[in-house]
């Protein structure tokens, strides 16, 4: 997967970067509008990340370009302005999402791989967790032949998990990735105990969940 | 009471003065006016008398007697001629008593005295005071009638003036006031009028609305890129702490203290995100074009916070009317609001307490959603300032203080009404008050 990251502030930009090709992705840079367009020139990408605050062009008209250029390309748009029209527009141009700054790296690599999910239809979206299958799409997880009857809220924290597998993730991170802006973390990061805890309840009926560990003081993480 | 009424009223009652004044003095000045006319009249007649003397000799009147007299059919005027020796009153006009065949009659009387071949003379003529003030009466009342119609007529003319006058004043308000929705698309062009006042009061309206449009831009341009300005460096920072928490040499402490930066971190992102959030609020930065069904919105909210109902193990009773719908509304924003009611309804309350949401529409078409909880409670003189931000009373870690700061501007916003009752130790009840449900 080839992404591009279309961001003027470079500290960000190489954060994202770094976080990405550890995740997998091959990445590259543009801090201007021009440098994305010769960029976009020189070859196809899967993703472009793009921040609307450029210094030489209005992000907005960037994307109308770039749509053209790069049609098979999936956007993300990434802005610190949070105005409401923005984001309208930004759609109504064939942004496939729009994450406001500040954001976490999780929440975009979720939304990434929500795309491709998306992009690439219901096949292929069985993932094995452990003796477990996670079917993504339908979001069902089975054990064999036996469907596990999992909470909304149950399979959203554990599929962000296993998006996210071999991360350390705080408790903080994932009650805002299922609460979202009404997350409250001194206030819900308890819960997030309680539903991983119904997790491993229901889990452990069908079979073991050592990948599912816990870092004290931290939060958890889905190791595989 | 209006200026119209006022300014009808006043020139009204001057006028009923005016009136009134003038039908008192009326019969002092007819009188006035008569006897001056009598006077004249009865000059001219001695004058008369005295020329006839001249030409025709005392004896055309006296014809060898010593005096002279005659008076008209009805005793209305009456003239007398007759020797003197001596003189009392010479050259006097009065008015006194004479008796004329038995009647006493008052008349105003003309007395001259003059010489005529060495013999002294004294003439009278009178004339009956009822005949000078035979029209003092019909005078009286034709005055009446014709000032009673003149009052009405200019009064009339005076009430269509007047509301002409004041038209460019109910254009005023009406343009400038009334008519503009804040925040100001465009100001409107001044009004047509003649009166320099209103054309002083409009073109002041007009560079208020200018200044404070001024104003309103200008701050809605600072939201927009303090928004920029605060939210990138800690996006930044964010990443930065999350890709170092993925680094896979890191022990114990280094991981909490990097989550504990991450939390606080987080803190700071939440007031910056609720601060510009009521900034864009108060600088009408939201749509208000949703039409809300109130129960579904509620039963929505509640689902999002069932586990903080559960950990307090907290009975929610919600019994609201299901029809009801709220135009003109901004769906995430209402949300918002009644997330954060509730959300503190479970946050102040107690162990196994109760949270009970009803409704009531009135007669008058106002709707009213009250959240009624088994709480700890406000105290009476907290109540006015819980909408103020950074106001929190019960500090025991949770909030910035902010959630109602953003529950008050998002009522503003919205024209809606808050009503808080409060008793310390039993509960509290919010009511959010809808002026009209259409």
């Amino acid at each position: 997967m080839k992404v591009l990251i279309i961001e003027d502030e470079r500290g960000m930009a190489l954060e994202m970067e770094d976080f990405l090709v550890k995740a997998g992705y091959l990445c590259d840079l543009a801090f201007t509008a021009k440098q994305a367009r010769q960029l976009m020139e020189e070859s196809p990408y899967d993703f472009i990340l793009l921040d609307l605050g450029l210094p030489d062009k209005d992000g907005l008209l960037v994307l109308e370009d770039a749509k053209k250029s790069c049609p098979e390309a999936s956007y993300i748009i990434l802005t610190a302005r949070g105005k409401l029209e923005d984001r309208i527009k930004g759609l109504d141009l064939g942004a496939d999402d729009y994450l406001p700054k500040p954001f976490s790296l999780l929440e975009l690599q979720s939304r990434m791989q929500a795309i491709s999910r998306r992009k690439s239809g219901l096949k292929g979206n069985l993932v094995a967790l452990g003796d477990f299958t996670v079917n993504l799409n339908t979001r069902m997880i089975s054990y064999g032949d036996a469907d596990i009857d999992l909470s909304k809220k149950e399979f959203d924290l554990l599929s962000y998990m296993l998006l996210n597998k071999n991360r350390p993730l705080t408790r903080m991170q994932l009650s805002e990735h299922i609460w979202g802006s009404f997350s409250d973390d001194d206030y819900d990061s308890n819960y997030i105990d309680v539903h991983i805890k119904n997790i491993r309840k229901k889990l452990t009926e069908h079979g073991t969940v050592e990948w599912l560990q816990t870092i004290r003081g931290v939060g958890y993480k889905i190791k595989l | 009471m209006k200026l119209l009424t006022k300014l009808t009223l006043t020139s009204t009652l001057s006028k009923i003065a005016t009136v009134i004044l003038f039908i008192i003095l009326l019969p002092v000045l007819i009188d006035r006016v008569a006897f001056q006319s009598t006077n004249r009249l009865l000059k001219q007649q001695a004058k008369k008398v005295m020329t006839n003397i001249q030409t025709n000799g005392i004896d055309y009147y006296l014809q060898g007697d010593s005096t002279y007299g005659s008076y008209t059919l009805l005793r209305e005027e009456y003239i007398s001629l007759e020797r003197a020796k001596h003189i009392y009153s010479p050259d006097t006009i009065q008015t006194a008593q004479r008796i004329i065949e038995g009647d006493t009659v008052m008349y105003r009387i003309l007395n001259q005295a003059f010489e005529y071949n060495d013999q002294l003379y004294e003439l009278e003529i009178g004339k009956t005071i009822a005949s000078i003030s035979q029209y003092n009466g019909p005078l009286q009342r034709i005055a009446l009638y014709v000032l009673g119609l003149l009052t009405i007529l200019t009064l009339l003319t005076d009430i269509s003036f007047t509301r002409i006058l004041l038209k460019p004043l109910q254009t005023i308000i009406q343009t400038k006031l009334i008519n503009p929705v804040f925040p100001f698309k465009e100001i409107p062009s001044p009004i047509r009028t003649t009166t320099i006042d209103f054309k002083y009061l409009d073109n002041s309206l007009i560079e208020l609305m200018k200044r404070i449009k001024e104003d309103f831009d200008r701050e809605r341009e600072f939201t927009s890129n303090a928004s920029h300005e605060l939210m990138t460096p800690i996006g930044i920072l964010q990443t930065k702490m999350e890709n170092l928490l993925l680094l896979n040499d890191l022990d114990e402490t280094a991981m909490e203290k990097i989550m504990e930066m991450m939390k606080t971190l987080n803190r700071l992102k939440k007031i910056v995100h609720s601060l510009l959030l009521i900034s864009r609020i108060e600088n009408d930065q939201y749509a208000r074009q949703d039409t809300i069904q109130p129960g579904r919105m509620i039963g929505e909210i509640i689902q999002e916070l069932t586990h903080r109902l559960e950990d307090k193990n907290i009975r929610m009773t919600v019994v609201l009317q299901p029809l009801v719908t709220l135009r003109k509304m901004n769906h995430d924003l209402l949300f918002q609001l009644f997330y954060n009611l509730i959300n503190n309804a479970i946050r102040y309350n107690k162990q196994d307490g109760g949270i009970h949401i009803s409704d009531t529409l009135t007669v008058d078409g106002s709707y009213t959603v009250s959240i009624r909880d088994t709480g700890i409670g406000i105290d009476p003189s907290d109540i006015d300032t819980i909408f103020n931000r950074f106001r929190k009373k019960n500090t025991d870690g949770e909030g910035y203080g902010l959630g109602l700061s953003i529950v008050k501007s998002i009522a503003d916003y919205h024209g809606i009404k808050l009503k808080v009752v409060s008793e310390v130790g039993t509960g509290t009840t919010v009511s959010v008050i809808f002026s009209s449900v259409a």
